[in-house]
């Protein structure tokens, strides 16, 4: 059974006819060709590389199906960048060399952007357990974790660094 | 040399951010699972539930008879094809090799659970469970074997039964008067250790994508460390030429670390598939047969008794080692290679001049082990630096005061098992990671805390990493060269391009290359662009393995760069109307080729480039036009080694058997590191897999022969919040065996980890009488122990 979806990803509509069953994360890869997130589990939602924004929260796209989305808002690291300036947690990755082969770094860029996103918008400053915390849902075997959680202290510092305006720039979900 | 010029900072040595972050940060990364091909179909495959059974039937008309089934192909289909071992496929090594005979797919019997049964092709990726599900399958059971030491004994089920027993692969490596060591030793320490059956999962699973037609021939997108030796395997199995043949390795793999280095029976059949449907095909691996067939290796038994002096010093060791490789069927390693390597690394950093060890390689009803990061060493040198420690208790020696009385101290030093150890200093990096960890203060600590009912421990491993393999080591071992290889070729406006054979999986190669080469032709990494694996256009190269792209890729690169100066200077020596004269008496810096006799004499890299490409009338009389060289560097010893020591310190909870890392620091010896920042993240990664390996990841088989972690919520792999942060200390010795001193870093951090953690857990428990002799270090295992003393 199929039935037709329509979902905004990084501010551009794209529209599908899918099979009920299909998740959300071979809709924005094979449906609208965004092959910048990815697959590396068995749809258990343990490896976090497909981890997407989905009206402002960060969802495992693989865990949801397509039909769910229908009518949604959906940030990808393909939206991140705003013209053509790195996102600040890209910027940091880059700066701290937080990422290696680079097949679950779409994952750690959307589950820190709205850990970081939240963590700013409250003012707080966490400590490296609280980073290490929030950053547990995703995997990664090249980096040992340990140049990725100095990216996040430097994002939430040039964030708080910023004019409010300045911020929400970078948080468009 | 251009510094003395210029004043420029040399490229080589500093952390310069990668070149590679851009596109995989924007979402731009481009691996196999993201290519598409007009008319393209998908192939999954049916998996064996069985450890061991013969098939009686495959009946796949229900399957076919659902919309978009293209078709089911057996065993039966494939068997014209033939074996698919061959003496390239084989290692070549000293010892008694067997060789299992088998196709892509089992005409008539499954080996493990996971095996290969069938492959389905479908039009749309959905449809292909739902298709594997209807196919039926009847087998009759037979008789399995899981245990490698259960597989020896007489009557045991036998895997090959042409063989007559399960031993793939024996050998027993003498050196030296063991006996005599033995008899005359004050204390012999002798104890039985197990490494656990794990390994190093990349997060990409395997991937790959196979046209046909009759012009390109055979192309295949594979996820791989080592497109030419694949290509040529391939090659050779479909009876085709090489140069019918193009294996591509995309920009982006997804991590290697080992597991992508065979060549797999499904790869095989994904070519096989493209041209039996004459349309595009593509197999990406799901998870759980991920878990079910790849990644899997350590699983080895060491009966390892050692004979010490009074003082200390080791005299001699005895290994029975025994390794469960599982069914084997991994052509180039058939899971042997592994564990031999092992043995070879087996005395470590330790001198001990005397070896005995018996290596039997015992095939199993389990998935057959393929190289994982730290290559059949993982277990060897957790049973090596567990028994220095529980040698120096006895003995009433500290710990690192042992290690200094054993490690090498001369160089080169050649092992009782044969390997060359070229340079170091472990008495150096002795000394900075005590240090480092502040030991005599974390002693008194230790005591205080004891005092308090709390149980720190800190503990220490000390061992050699190879930088590469030589071609005399690699030859034999799989039958490949160990050279490095690279090609520069210029552009027309003064820009270079390097293709390599050394294609990376995330280690920043087109970074370190660009480093290399900016520096050796006075130019800046972004003028360089780097390509590799893809068949069709760059050099005949092993690929990525044995931490070879820092000792033997980057020499490559550099005498390839170095290679093209002789003809750029006599064409910038004609343009300058300087007499014709050596690159000693030039220098390359900021883009231009400069004459050392008059600094105001120079020329531009890219004119000069400009006239050998677009003009060659304008260049010296007789010369040729185009700057192109190629450049193969094989080092002038059978090994380059880093001498590293890591420590780690622990709090150990007895109640619960769980235990904190509050501290780990490596002190590592990179040579000469080209871009200190991609070091320290091989180092980070490496550990992070020795612990997660060490901790928390175990490939579990039933008695049944079931794997029972077959998704990541059962295989664990550590999370960020169960790993600490990790300290690294340079201490880095250039070895004089290639141009930069650099030292390869990669599969060498891994096994560092296991001794160091399983020492600095049984030395927080001294005072329950605690034996820490297995891994995984499970809280359940340590509370077993803890238990098992109080009782």
């Amino acid at each position: 059974m199929k039935q037709d979806v329509a979902i905004n990803l990084n501010g551009e509509i794209y529209t599908g006819r899918v099979e009920l069953r299909t998740v959300l994360v071979d809709f924005i890869r094979e449906v609208a060709g965004l092959t910048g997130i990815h697959v590396g589990c068995g749809f258990e939602g343990r490896c976090g590389s497909c981890t997407v924004i989905l009206e402002g929260v960060a969802v495992k796209s693989c865990l949801m199906l397509a039909i769910q989305a229908d009518g949604a808002k959906v940030l990808t690291p393909e939206g991140l960048a705003r013209g053509g300036e790195l996102h600040p947690l890209q910027t940091a990755f880059r700066d701290h060399h937080g990422l290696q082969c680079g097949f679950c770094t779409p994952g750690f860029l959307m589950t820190l952007y709205d850990y970081v996103k939240d963590i700013v918008a409250r003012g707080e400053v966490p400590d490296e357990v609280q980073i290490r915390q929030a950053m547990a849902g995703v995997l990664c075997r090249c980096t040992g974790y340990v140049n990725i959680v100095a990216a996040v202290r430097q994002t939430i510092d040039r964030l708080n660094a910023m004019t409010p305006a300045e911020r929400q720039k970078w948080f468009p979900l | 040399m251009k510094s003395e010029i210029s004043g420029d900072v040399p490229w080589v040595g500093q952390s310069i951010k990668r070149k590679e972050d851009h596109r995989l940060l924007i979402g731009e990364g481009s691996y196999v699972a993201d290519i598409t091909m007009p008319r393209m179909l998908h192939v999954g495959f049916l998996r064996s539930p069985h450890a061991h059974a013969r098939i009686l039937r495959i009946d796949a008309t229900a399957a076919l008879a659902l919309p978009g089934v293209m078709g089911v192909v057996t065993g039966q289909d494939t068997a014209y094809l033939g074996s698919i071992l061959s003496d390239l496929s084989v290692p070549n090594l000293p010892g008694e090799t067997k060789r299992p005979i088998f196709g892509p797919l089992p005409l008539d019997e499954v080996k493990y659970v996971g095996d290969l049964v069938a492959a389905v092709i479908v039009q749309e990726r959905q449809a292909l469970e739902d298709a594997i599900d209807l196919i039926e399958v009847a087998y009759e059971l037979l008789p399995s074997v899981i245990d490698a030491e259960a597989a020896l004994r007489p009557g045991a089920p036998l895997l090959y039964p042409e063989w007559g027993d399960n031993v793939v692969y024996h050998q027993r490596l003498e050196k030296g008067d063991v006996d005599g060591a033995f008899a005359s030793a004050d204390l012999v320490v002798r104890e039985r250790f197990r490494g656990h059956r794990c390994g190093a999962t990349p997060m990409e699973p395997r991937s790959c994508l196979a046209s046909f037609n009759a012009a390109e021939g055979l192309v295949l997108w594979l996820t791989t460390q080592r497109s030419h030796i694949k290509r040529h395997l391939l090659a050779e199995f479909f009876k085709m030429p090489d140069n019918k043949i193009r294996v591509i390795a995309p920009k982006d793999v997804g991590g290697g670390f080992g597991v992508k280095a065979p060549l797999y029976r499904e790869e095989i059949l994904v070519c096989h598939l493209a041209m039996r449907f004459g349309r595009p095909i593509k197999w990406i691996e799901n998870r759980q047969e991920n878990l079910q067939n790849i990644g899997q290796e350590r699983d080895q038994i060491h009966e390892l008794e050692i004979a010490l002096t009074r003082e200390g010093k080791i005299l001699a060791l005895r290994d029975r080692m025994v390794a469960n490789c599982g069914d084997a069927r991994v052509p180039i390693y058939v899971s042997f290679a592994m564990p031999w390597l092992g043995m070879m690394y087996l005395p470590n950093g330790y001198t001990i001049p005397c070896v005995d060890i018996d290596l039997t390689c015992v095939v199993t009803n389990k998935a057959g082990l393929t190289p994982s990061r730290s290559f059949g060493s993982f277990s060897g040198r957790f049973a090596i630096d567990r028994i220095v420690d529980i040698a120096a208790r006895r003995l009433g020696i500290d710990p690192l005061e042992i290690r200094a009385r054993n490690c090498i101290r001369e160089f080169p030093y050649v092992t009782a098992t044969g390997v060359n150890v070229d340079s170091g200093d472990f008495l150096g990096a002795l000394a900075k990671i005590r240090d480092a960890l502040s030991y005599e203060a974390f002693r008194a600590e230790q005591a205080l805390a004891r005092k308090q009912g709390r149980y720190l421990g800190i503990g220490f491993s000390l061992g050699i990493e190879f930088s590469g393999l030589s071609s005399r080591i690699l030859v034999p071992m799989e039958r490949q060269p160990g050279y490095g290889v690279a090609t520069i070729r210029v552009d027309a406006n003064g820009q270079v391009q390097v293709a390599h054979g050394d294609q990376p999986q995330g280690q920043g190669h087109d970074t370190t290359i660009s480093q290399v080469v900016a520096d050796e032709l006075g130019i800046t990494p972004d003028d360089v662009n780097v390509i590799s694996g893809d068949t069709q256009s760059v050099p005949f190269a092993a690929g990525t393995l044995a931490s070879r792209m820092g000792g033997y890729t980057t020499s490559a690169v550099l005498l390839a760069a170095r290679g093209l100066k002789p003809k750029l200077v006599r064409i910038a020596a004609y343009l300058l109307g300087i007499e014709a004269s050596g690159p000693e008496n030039f220098v390359f810096s900021r883009g231009e080729i400069v004459w050392r006799n008059d600094p105001a004499k120079h020329i531009s890299l890219a004119h000069v480039a400009e006239t050998a490409l677009l003009a060659p009338t304008e260049l010296p009389p007789g010369m040729d036009g185009g700057l192109n060289y190629t450049a193969h560097f094989e080092a002038d010893t059978n090994g380059m080694h880093s001498c590293n020591v890591h420590g780690v310190i622990v709090e150990v909870f007895p109640q619960s058997g769980q235990f904190d890392i509050l501290r780990y620091v490596a002190v590592d010896d990179a040579g000469r590191a080209i871009n200190p920042m991609v070091v320290q993240g091989q180092l980070h990664g490496g550990i992070a897999l020795g612990i997660s390996n060490a901790c928390f990841e175990e490939y579990v088989y039933s008695e049944s022969g079931d794997q029972l972690a077959t998704s990541l919520q059962d295989y664990l792999i550590a999370s960020a919040r169960d790993l600490p942060h990790i300290e690294t200390v340079e201490h880095n010795v250039p070895t004089p065996h290639n141009p930069l001193g650099a030292k390869g870093k990669g599969e060498g951090p891994t096994g560092m980890v296991p001794g160091a953690l399983g020492n600095a857990l049984e030395d927080a428990l001294v005072p329950l009488h605690v034996s820490i002799t297995e891994m995984p270090f499970t809280p359940e295992r340590l509370w077993r122990l803890v238990e098992a003393v109080r009782d």
